[in-house]
This record gives structure tokens, C-alpha cells and sequence, in this order.
């Protein structure tokens, strides 16, 4: 059996950044004069000018630190880490309890597509940090179920359904136990390149979304037992009522990624992974083969030009990784087969999915506008650095 | 030489897996398979499944579930739930299954071990025991039960055990339904009794914390199986749900220094 | 090509499975006229040797197996009880063996040395490989351990036979080379990556 292919393959022609490796296949790219992508111009316009780093950064983590220790001050915990078991959440961690002195309960939402790898590296955080850890465990015949549907609907958008298991849990528990400050590992150093929304980079989670893509590609039955805040609940309600704070302390450090990584694995043994997001075998295999095969889309080309913007990768070496695939034919076949049999599918039935038509959210109900007009307003008020289209 | 062997004991509820605490309040741990995976890159010595709600709902073995458990585990795999019947034991064994367990049937009807043993070989024959101390003031000792402890069978276990055995068992599970989930060790008491009495390779469920406490049984005990259910999914005070096992080194310095001792 | 011999026992599927982590080609054949010279055999076997022997005398693919093994030397590897049938007889039962390796099988209970430990021999155990075993020969740096479960061990007449022993209260031949033709006691396909080396090199060699 050998794999599918779609999508295009990475050629010539497609017109590339002449800093960074994003190029056309994000639809909506734009060129300046000099060659430069809108991506970059926004790193060098807005992100980098205002950027917190060395003394001020410090400085700033400070006092973060105190209002969080103030708040929680007679609590088990004064704030929490949602925690996957890669590299941002782990740094993350590492900080809120070693530089900021913060006394986090450790948080991870279990979809049911652990690797091993991040499971072990969990477990030495645990331990090597000294911190508890509260695990929620989705209901994996809720996830598979949704996943599924999202399959049948032919979108990019596949992560959305890991991504809403693990907002939605952690800010129902932040929520439920009135805990105000929540602590993520977003960062600029590497994310500052936003993956384009067409690469399936959704804006949040969107319950008219779900909701309608259930209705018309689920199993007919209610899904209850799937986890689900609306982004723009989350926004008016979680945030602004309930006060709950997020706050991005890798922001206000040196983090820079193989740095971060040793540091990680020569304190407490842990492993880094190959790329980003590998510590869910879901998103791997999402991201290394049915978004670039299908849809000719390649996250990579994002992660890795927030590197080339940050200075810790060289525009060959990016192009030079994205040349190839980071996992090989034979695992690919293996992966493809494993989360075929994990979502209750034959191979063929996948296969038939990958060759579907392709749609966008736009084909189903969506509050994409509405949400876009709140980012924007964030991004207008300088809450939101990040670029948006 | 043979070592003892270190078992993570998954029990199914629904389809998921569970935990339980003195066989009561299962609590949601996750998806088998993904466990099954996890324990394979872990390198696990054995796995054991046991589906709690085939015999109590009188239902027959979920073979579409141990199919794909067989199909994903890469070490040795013991099933147990709903086995009545020899055949039943040879389609399980015919997926790919190592051994069957089974213990209300075999409670009920010791000579099913002999039919099971003579389909598929007694080395891939168990015989799981739920034990619980008796409840009255003035009795001492120990009582077996089946379907979830909701059964009580006035028989001696021991003595019982050893027929089992005659009859056919290959491998005996002692499961101490008063030390299940609670992490304060393994009743050394029982597992001794039983040690003394029986030929058969033993495992001892019920009580595990902590590796230390695999450790002592061991270093009691001598070569038995140490099976352990909260111990190797739960981290820390909150109980969060975390596939854990020890590293190779690990579980062989544990092996060797407990068998020292 | 890896064919396994479906004749009715065994864990047909567990092999697959370790093949297909390999990245080697493996197919189930259970009957005659799909047996090739082209492929390697894997004979694997659980549960009483008499009942297996019965089911493959009546497979109808006995004949063909001894041409391609006594006479083509199609390499061959017999796994647990699949191994003990390579043996001229055992101690289980009455039906004779293949005798394509010359031994017997004898019970660990009829032996002195162990006949008071528990039975079956289960659980993981350490393999002394010999030095000059070819099946051992790459991969297998640290001591290797592999799963047993039996009560029956194959003792081979020509202890040139021998590629590795264990012990379980004596020693005893836990795998034999005899040329092209291969016994292992223990179960590779249930052995983590011990018994995928071991496999790959019985495919490599």
C-alpha cells in the first residue's frame, strides 16, 4: 500500500520571502518592495520595537510575579500551567517556578494522543520541579467522534479539535476552581510568524463552527461529553468578567529554542522532540503529512521563519529541512494506519478522506468576522502584537 | 536468571480504561490503545486487561476491543472478562492474546480450566482471584468474591487455589480488593499464604504505591509477577492521570536488589 | 520475502505486526501450493506440542515444507512450540516430531534441578548467546532478555546445535542453529527490541 499524494510539491516558481521561507502557498501573502513578506514587516514594525527583553523584560517578570504570588497567597497553588509536554510549556514551567518563584499547579489535557515522549517529559517535570500536576482526561469516544466529523468535513482546520480539548479544559478548570491567573508558553521567539489562517490556523475556538460541522458531518448523535468554550466567551466572560489573566512570562526571558532545550535536558533529563508539536502523534502526523500532501500547506515554513526572524536559523538551513519531509515513507505509512485504526477507520476509509474535495471553514456556519473583528480591535489597542489578516 | 516480572493491570469500563479504589467510583483514565502504546515504548514486561463489566452484565468478551489491543501491544498481553468457555479462550489466544484470565467462570466451575488448559495449553491459562478479609468481628482470614466483590463464596482461598491449579491453571492473580487504589502496599500476609501453597507462577494485585512497595514483595516473596493499577497511571496528590513505568534500568536494579535482600 | 505458516496455531497476527515494524515483507500461507523456495520460513506454535503436530500433518503442507527445508534449504526458523517440533520427539506427547534438528524435548519437571520451581518458566529472562551464533551476531551489545513461557525445553543431541542457552534451575538450549534450520524457545515477537533484532538478523542472514 503505498501513500497518498495531493497537493503540490515544493517548486521554483512559488514565489518565496527574501528573508524568511514563507512564500505562496499562504494565499494571502504580500511582497514590499524589497522582497520581504508582511510577516517579517511585521516583526520588524510592531514585535520587535516592542519587545521586552534583557532588563526590562526582567524587570517586568518581577512584578508579574509578585501580583501573582499576592493574589494566591493562601492557596495550594497561585496559578496554573497548561502543560503538553513540549518545549514552550516546559520552559514555561521551568520559569514560573525557578525564575519567577511561583507556586503553579501543572495542568494537561490527555485527547488521547499522548506520545510517549511527552508523557516522560511531564513526568520529569513533575518530579524535577517538585510541582503537582492535575491531569483531565477528555472522553476519547467524544474526541474521536469530533474528529471524525472534522475529517468528513474536508477542512484544514484539523487541529482545532485537540486545540479546543486543551483550551477549553484548562479555562473550564481555571474557571471552576477561580483561579485567576493562567500561565501559557506562547512566545514571540518562536511563533512570531503566525501560521496563516488557510494553513488551518483558526482564529479560536469557534462553537458555531463546531456546531455545525457536527450537525453536518458527525454520527447523527449528540456529542456532549466534548469539551467546548467559545473563544469569544472565553474573551467577554472568562477574561473580562471572571478576570481570569493570561499571562506569556517567555516573553520576558532569553528564550531562545536550543538553548531552552539543553537547559531543559541537562536539568531534569528531559527529551526534545524533532520539531514542534510532536508531542501529540495526532499533530505530527497532521501537520508532517495530511496538511502539506493534501493541501500543499507546510506549518513548518511558519515555525521556521520565526526562527530565521529571531536569529536562531539560517534561511538555507530552513530551506535546506523543508526539502524533506521530518519523518520518513515508512513511519508515515505507519502513523497513516495508526490513527486510521485509532478513529475506528479502515485505511481506505482515510485514504477516501484525504481524497475528498476541499473545503474551508467558509463552506460551514462560522463567527470567523465577528472574531476577526475582535482580534483586530485587540491588535488596535497594542494587546494583540501578533499579525492577524 | 528469571526475574520478576513488573505488570501494569488496565481495567475496562465502557470501552475506557478505569480506576477503581476498593472496587468502587471507576474513574476515567483514557483510551486502552493509547495506553498499550505508551507501555510498548516503555518496554513493559506484560500487560494485563481486565474488562470489568462483561461478567457482571453477563456479557461475552469484547473481541473487537482485544483485537485491536492485540493487534497494538508488543509485549505479552493477559485478557480477562466475560471468558466462559474453552472457545472463547482459543479465539482469544487465536488474535494474537498470550493468556486468558478468568475468575467468576473458573469460581464457578473449576473443570473449565481443564477444557481451557487442553485448547490452548495451560501456560496461557489464569486464574484470577478477588480476595477481600472478612468483615465480621470474630472471623479471621480472608474471603473470595466475584463480580466486582458483589459475590461472596464460602470457600477457604487458599484451598480453593489449589484446585484451581490442579484443575489446570497455569499462572494464579491474587487481587486484594481491600488494598485496590489506595497505594499503601501489597497485603504481604495473603501473598505469603498463597506463596507457600501454590507450584504455579503467582501475581500479586492490589495495594502498589510506589516501586518500593514492589520491592518488598519481591524481596519477600522471592520471583512473582508485581501488578499494579494506580501505580503506573496516577501522579501525585491529585491523582492526574499519567502513564508511568520504570525505566529498564531501573526495574532491573529494583529486580536484582529486591531479590538480594 | 517472510512467510509464516498458518496451520492453524500460534500468533500469526504478533508476527505480522513485528515484520511490518521492520519494514520487511511478511505474508500468513496456509496452504501448500502457496509455500515458495523464495520466501523464509517462520513455523510458530503454542499450546500442546501433539495438538500442533496434529494440526500441521493436517494442514496438508507437511510434504511441502520438508522438500523446501530437508531438500531445498529454504532457511527456517520454528518459534516456542514451533521450535520443539523441529525435535524428534518430547516428553509432553506421543507424536513424533519433524526431527529436522536432532533432540528431544524434555519437561523441566523431570529434571533435578528444576524440578521444584514454579511451572511454567514465565517472565523475561537473560539468553547466553555462543560466540560463533550467526543469529546473534549483530545488535547485540547489551545482555539480551526475552520472554519465556513454557514447560517444555528442547535438548539437542549435537550441542554444536546450541546458539544460546538460559537457565531456569539448570541450563538448557533455548536456541538452536542447525545450518539453515532455526529453533527459538522463547517468544522474539512479544520481546521488545531484543526479539526484533534477533528476527531481522534470522531475515538478514
Amino acid at each position: 500500500m503505498g501513500l497518498p499524494e495531493g497537493g503540490s510539491v515544493i517548486d521554483n516558481l512559488v514565489r518565496t520571502c527574501s528573508r524568511c521561507v514563507m512564500d505562496e502557498s499562504d494565499p494571502g501573502i504580500r511582497f514590499d518592495a524589497n522582497g520581504l513578506c508582511d510577516y517579517c514587516r511585521n516583526f520588524d514594525d510592531i514585535i520587535k520595537p516592542n519587545w521586552a527583553s534583557g532588563d526590562t523584560g526582567a524587570r517586568r517578570l518581577t512584578k508579574l510575579a509578585e501580583s501573582i504570588k499576592a493574589a494566591g497567597n493562601r492557596r495550594d497553588f497561585d496559578c496554573i500551567i497548561g502543560l503538553s509536554g513540549g518545549l514552550d510549556s516546559s520552559y514555561a514551567a521551568f520559569v514560573a517556578k525557578e525564575r519567577m518563584g511561583l507556586r503553579p499547579l501543572l495542568f494537561h489535557v490527555d485527547a488521547g494522543w499522548n506520545t510517549d515522549q511527552a508523557v516522560g517529559n511531564i513526568e520529569k517535570l513533575v518530579d524535577g520541579l517538585g510541582l503537582d500536576l492535575y491531569t483531565d482526561v477528555v472522553d476519547w469516544e467524544a474526541v474521536k467522534r469530533m474528529q471524525v466529523a472534522f475529517l468528513r468535513a474536508g477542512i484544514p482546520d484539523q487541529d482545532l479539535v485537540q486545540d479546543a480539548a486543551f483550551f477549553s479544559g484548562l479555562y473550564k478548570f481555571a474557571r471552576k476552581y477561580k483561579i485567576k491567573h493562567v500561565i501559557t508558553g506562547s512566545n514571540f521567539s518562536t511563533e512570531c510568524c503566525r501560521e496563516p489562517e488557510e494553513w488551518g490556523g483558526y482564529l479560536g475556538i469557534d462553537k458555531a463552527l463546531f456546531g455545525d460541522i457536527w450537525s453536518k458531518c458527525g454520527d447523527g448523535k449528540p456529542n456532549n461529553d466534548f469539551p467546548l468554550v467559545d473563544i469569544l466567551v472565553y474573551k467577554l466572560w472568562y477574561q473580562k468578567v471572571l478576570g481570569i489573566k493570561v499571562h506569556h512570562p517567555l516573553n520576558l526571558v532569553y528564550y531562545v529554542k536550543k538553548d531552552a532545550e539543553d537547559e531543559l535536558e541537562s536539568r531534569f533529563g528531559w527529551q526534545r522532540f524533532q520539531h514542534k508539536h510532536h508531542e501529540s502523534r495526532f499533530t505530527r502526523f497532521f501537520e508532517d503529512y495530511w496538511l502539506p500532501r493534501r493541501f500543499g500547506y507546510h506549518k513548518r515554513r511558519a515555525h521556521f521563519s520565526s526562527l530565521i526572524m529571531t536569529g536562531q536559523m539560517t534561511r538555507d538551513q530552513a530551506l535546506d529541512r523543508i526539502s524533506r519531509p521530518e519523518m520518513d515513507e515508512h513511519f508515515l505509512k505507519q502513523e497513516f494506519e495508526y490513527v486510521a485504526h485509532k478513529l475506528g477507520l479502515t485505511v481506505d476509509e482515510l485514504k477516501a478522506l484525504f481524497d475528498m474535495p476541499k473545503k474551508t471553514f467558509r463552506d460551514y456556519k462560522n463567527k470567523r468576522d465577528l472574531i476577526g473583528m475582535g482580534a483586530n480591535m485587540m491588535r488596535i489597542l497594542g494587546l494583540e502584537k501578533r499579525y492577524f489578516r | 536468571m528469571l526475574r520478576p516480572r513488573i505488570i501494569p493491570c488496565l481495567l475496562v469500563h465502557k470501552g475506557g480504561l478505569v480506576k477503581t479504589q476498593q472496587f468502587k467510583d471507576p474513574k476515567y483514565v483514557g483510551d486502552p490503545i493509547n495506553a498499550v502504546r505508551i507501555f510498548n515504548e516503555k518496554e513493559a514486561d506484560e500487560l494485563m486487561v481486565l474488562d470489568i463489566d462483561a461478567t457482571v452484565n453477563k456479557m461475552s468478551p469484547d473481541f473487537a476491543l482485544i483485537a485491536k489491543l492485540a493487534a497494538e501491544c508488543r509485549m505479552p498481553l493477559c485478557y480477562g472478562g466475560g471468558v466462559t468457555t474453552a472457545e472463547q479462550a482459543a479465539r482469544i489466544v487465536d488474535m494474537g492474546v498470550e493468556k486468558v484470565a478468568v475468575s467468576a467462570a473458573a469460581v464457578a466451575n473449576p473443570s473449565l480450566l481443564t477444557e481451557m488448559a487442553a485448547a490452548v495449553g495451560r501456560q496461557s491459562v489464569v486464574a484470577v482471584l478477588d480476595v477481600r478479609k472478612h468483615s465480621g468481628l470474630f472471623t479471621a482470614g480472608y474471603e473470595l468474591c466475584t463480580h466486582n466483590g458483589k459475590l461472596v463464596h464460602k470457600l477457604d482461598p487458599v484451598a480453593f487455589t489449589k484446585q484451581l491449579q490442579d484443575a489446570g491453571a497455569g499462572e494464579i492473580v491474587i487481587n486484594s480488593i481491600d488494598r485496590d487504589g489506595l497505594m499503601q502496599g501489597y497485603d504481604l500476609e495473603l501473598a505469603t499464604q498463597f506463596k507457600q501453597a501454590l507450584k504455579v507462577p503467582l501475581t500479586f494485585l492490589g495495594g502498589a504505591g510506589s516501586l518500593d512497595h514492589m520491592s518488598d514483595l519481591v524481596s519477600n516473596l522471592g520471583v512473582v509477577g508485581a501488578a499494579a493499577g494506580s501505580l503506573f497511571v496516577f501522579k501525585g496528590k491529585y491523582r492526574a492521570v499519567l502513564i508511568n513505568y520504570p525505566t529498564p534500568e531501573r526495574k532491573i536494579k529494583l529486580c536484582r536488589e529486591a531479590l538480594n535482600h | 520475502m517472510i512467510c509464516i505458516v498458518d496451520y492453524g496455531v500460534g500468533n500469526i497476527q504478533a508476527f505480522l505486526n513485528l515484520f511490518k515494524r521492520l519494514g520487511v515483507e511478511a505474508r500468513r500461507v496456509d496452504n501448500a501450493e502457496a509455500l515458495s523456495d523464495k520466501d523464509r520460513l517462520v513455523l510458530p506454535g503454542v499450546g500442546h506440542v501433539d495438538h500442533a503436530m496434529q494440526r500441521l500433518n493436517d494442514s496438508g503442507m507437511r510434504p511441502k515444507l520438508e522438500e523446501l527445508v530437508m531438500g531445498a534449504k529454504v532457511p527456517v526458523v520454528g518459534i516456542c512450540v514451533g521450535m520443539q517440533m523441529l525435535a524428534q520427539g518430547s516428553d509432553e506427547g506421543v507424536l513424533p516430531g519433524l526431527n529436522w534438528v536432532p533432540g528431544r524435548v524434555r519437561a523441566f519437571a523431570t529434571q533435578p534441578k528444576s524440578a521444584d520451581l514454579p511451572m511454567p518458566h514465565m517472565g523475561w529472562n537473560n539468553l547466553q548467546p555462543r560466540a560463533h551464533s550467526k543469529l546473534f551476531s549483530k545488535g547485540f551489545e547489551d545482555a539480551p532478555q526475552f520472554y519465556f513461557l513454557h514447560s517444555y525445553f528442547f535438548d539437542a543431541e549435537d550441542k554444536q546445535d546450541v546458539a544460546a542457552t538460559a537457565n531456569y534451575g539448570l541450563d538448557f538450549d533455548a536456541v538452536v542453529s542447525r545450518g539453515h534450520i532455526h529453533g527459538i524457545q522463547c517468544h522474539p515477537e512479544k520481546s521488545h527490541h531484543w526479539g526484533e533484532q534477533l528476527l531481522k538478523n534470522f531475515v538478514e542472514l
